[in-house]
């Protein structure tokens, strides 16, 4: 089978948007080369976010599927957010798909109240690693899913919706109450700051 | 590269490539990624250290490439030729039709898979320049419905350039009241070919859409009449008068009996309401004149038409005609949600 070109031509001096630029031009061998680059993180994370190994694997395929067709759209930025959009988007699609084939009917949740403070941006940028460990351990494993879908993939309410598989409604509530739970734990936490876990980048 | 003042360390990025790294230690890390370069490289690395993402990885790496095939070479008879010359390296798939699919080895199955899928993709691209330009004249052809993009057409061109053939080739003198006879009937019989199962192949599909009905039947409408007004009034003054009122003034004759054919559509059907109107202009005004008098019909009819075209009051009186058509028209639309033949 004989249906790869040789790839050649493209080292480490390369930078990631030089490398999409010749992507962009039809070169393939960038494209093996970002991919040797980007491939393993993007399907780590995938892996975080999705349970099917089956599913991870072609949302990863079509990212760079996609790469390869519309490297052109590529606006400078960092190539490493860009490729994870892409990704983002396409296993948002994926889970659609999925839950076309099994629709599950729920009765959508009242959305309460109004916007709270962005708490977790705040607490993410500004406050000390570890607090935000400790706190993010103390809340419910579905008001992370849902904050780590908002706020770390940069997702929309609906995106997240159709990624976690439950109404846009509930994702809202349910990022409120992260909101709220992940205020309460760092209040709790504040007033005795601890030091960064050994392992973690602080 | 990048602007975080941290690097990922290689336990960090094995702890995360394992999945063991603690959420908020890698919701941190994969924000940092998405940045820097060299720690995506990094961790990059380590998932690929660990054996079973390493063989997910090579696999999606060979169907990727497989599909990012230089553009150049995406044509179809090229990929085509790289599949049958594929098939034929290996001799044992000479045979593959032959043998169930089961029995395949894994590697042509891929191959004809990674084939079939770069055939699809070279079928994408955009279309060429000729075809957008052919379907820059195909689509308002289309969308103003058959009654334009059929026999009609040609018809309405035959009753102009036929009055001007009459008058200046045979010489007949009297095309004009001939033509404004005829030209009231032309928009009616373009409104019967315009909609209805009769008419449209996609009559069932039209019918049932949001736009179907009334609306797409009175789009069609203006089609016919944008053409069929100009050139026949155009065919009209061009003739020689011969008595015969304005080259104009069968307009709002004709406003008012399409306007009554398509009150009477929502009924009893585009076809019947033609008949019924058209037959009506036909045998109130030119058909007696014609039968009448043998001696000189064309007078006949020239007077006949001064009769029920000329002048404010018989020009009021169908203009009248044409506004009760259009209230009744609006008034009966809910006619048309049900659906005739």
């Amino acid at each position: 089978m004989k249906l790869f070109r040789p790839m050649r031509g493209h080292g480490e001096s390369d930078t990631d948007a030089a490398l999409l630029r010749a992507v962009a031009d039809g070169d393939a061998a960038a494209l093996a080369t970002l991919y040797d680059r980007h491939a393993g993180w993007l399907h780590a994370r995938l892996t975080r976010r999705c349970a099917d190994p089956e599913v991870a694997r072609e949302v990863l395929q079509d990212t760079f599927v996609t790469v390869w067709r519309s490297a052109a759209g590529h606006r400078g930025g960092e190539a490493g957010g860009w490729l994870w959009t892409i990704a983002a988007r396409r296993l948002v699609d994926a889970r659609r798909v999925q839950e076309r084939a099994a629709r599950v009917e729920t009765a959508p949740m009242d959305v309460l109240g109004a916007e709270a403070p962005s708490a977790e941006e705040r607490v993410l940028a500004g406050l000390e690693f570890g607090d935000v460990g400790t706190a993010l351990d103390r809340i419910s494993p579905e008001l992370r899913e849902v904050l780590r879908a908002t706020v770390v993939d940069g997702l929309t309410t609906r995106e997240a919706a159709r990624l976690l598989g439950i109404p846009e409604g509930t994702v809202k509530t349910r990022a409120m109450r992260a909101r709220a739970e992940l205020r309460a734990a760092l209040a709790q936490l504040s007033p005795t700051p601890t030091p960064a876990p050994a392992g973690g980048p602080a | 590269m990048s602007t975080d003042h941290w690097h990922a360390s290689d336990d960090l990025a094995a702890r995360y490539a394992d999945g063991t790294l603690p959420e908020a230690d890698a919701w941190s890390l994969e924000r940092h990624l998405e940045r820097c370069g060299g720690c995506a490289q990094r961790v990059s690395a380590a998932v690929r250290q660990l054996p079973a993402p390493a063989l997910v990885l090579a696999e999606v790496r060979e169907a990727v490439l497989a599909q990012a095939v230089p553009s150049e070479v995406r044509e179809p008879s090229t990929v085509l030729a790289e599949a049958v010359a594929s098939e034929v390296r290996e001799p044992s798939t000479m045979l593959a039709e032959a043998v169930p699919s089961e029995v395949r080895e894994p590697s042509t199955m891929l191959a004809e898979a990674a084939a079939s899928e770069v055939r699809e993709a070279s079928t994408a691209p955009p279309a060429p320049r000729a075809r957008l330009w052919s379907s820059f004249l195909a689509r308002p052809l289309w969308a103003a419905g058959p009654a334009v993009r059929g026999a009609w057409l040609p018809a309405v061109l035959l009753v102009a350039l036929g009055a001007l053939a009459l008058a200046y080739g045979a010489g007949v003198d009297g095309a004009r009241p001939l033509l404004l006879a005829a030209a009231p009937v032309v928009p009616v019989l373009g409104v019967a070919l315009s909609y209805g199962p009769h008419a449209d192949p996609l009559h069932e599909i039209a019918a049932a859409t949001p736009s179907g009905g009334l609306r797409l039947l009175l789009t069609r409408t203006v089609a016919v009449l944008a053409v069929s007004l100009p050139s026949l009034t155009l065919a009209g003054l061009l003739l020689p008068a011969s008595g015969a009122p304005g080259a104009a003034a069968w307009l709002l004759p004709g406003l008012a009996l399409t306007l009554a054919t398509l009150t009477l559509a929502g009924y009893v059907g585009c076809r019947a309401a033609a008949a019924v109107t058209g037959g009506g202009w036909l045998c109130a005004v030119p058909v007696p004149a014609l039968a009448s008098s043998a001696d000189a019909p064309l007078t006949r009819l020239t007077e006949q038409l001064s009769l029920v075209l000329d002048g404010p009051l018989a020009q009021g009186a169908w203009a009248t005609a044409a506004v009760l058509c259009a209230a009744a028209l609006a008034a009966g639309r809910s006619a048309y949600r049900m659906e005739r033949p």
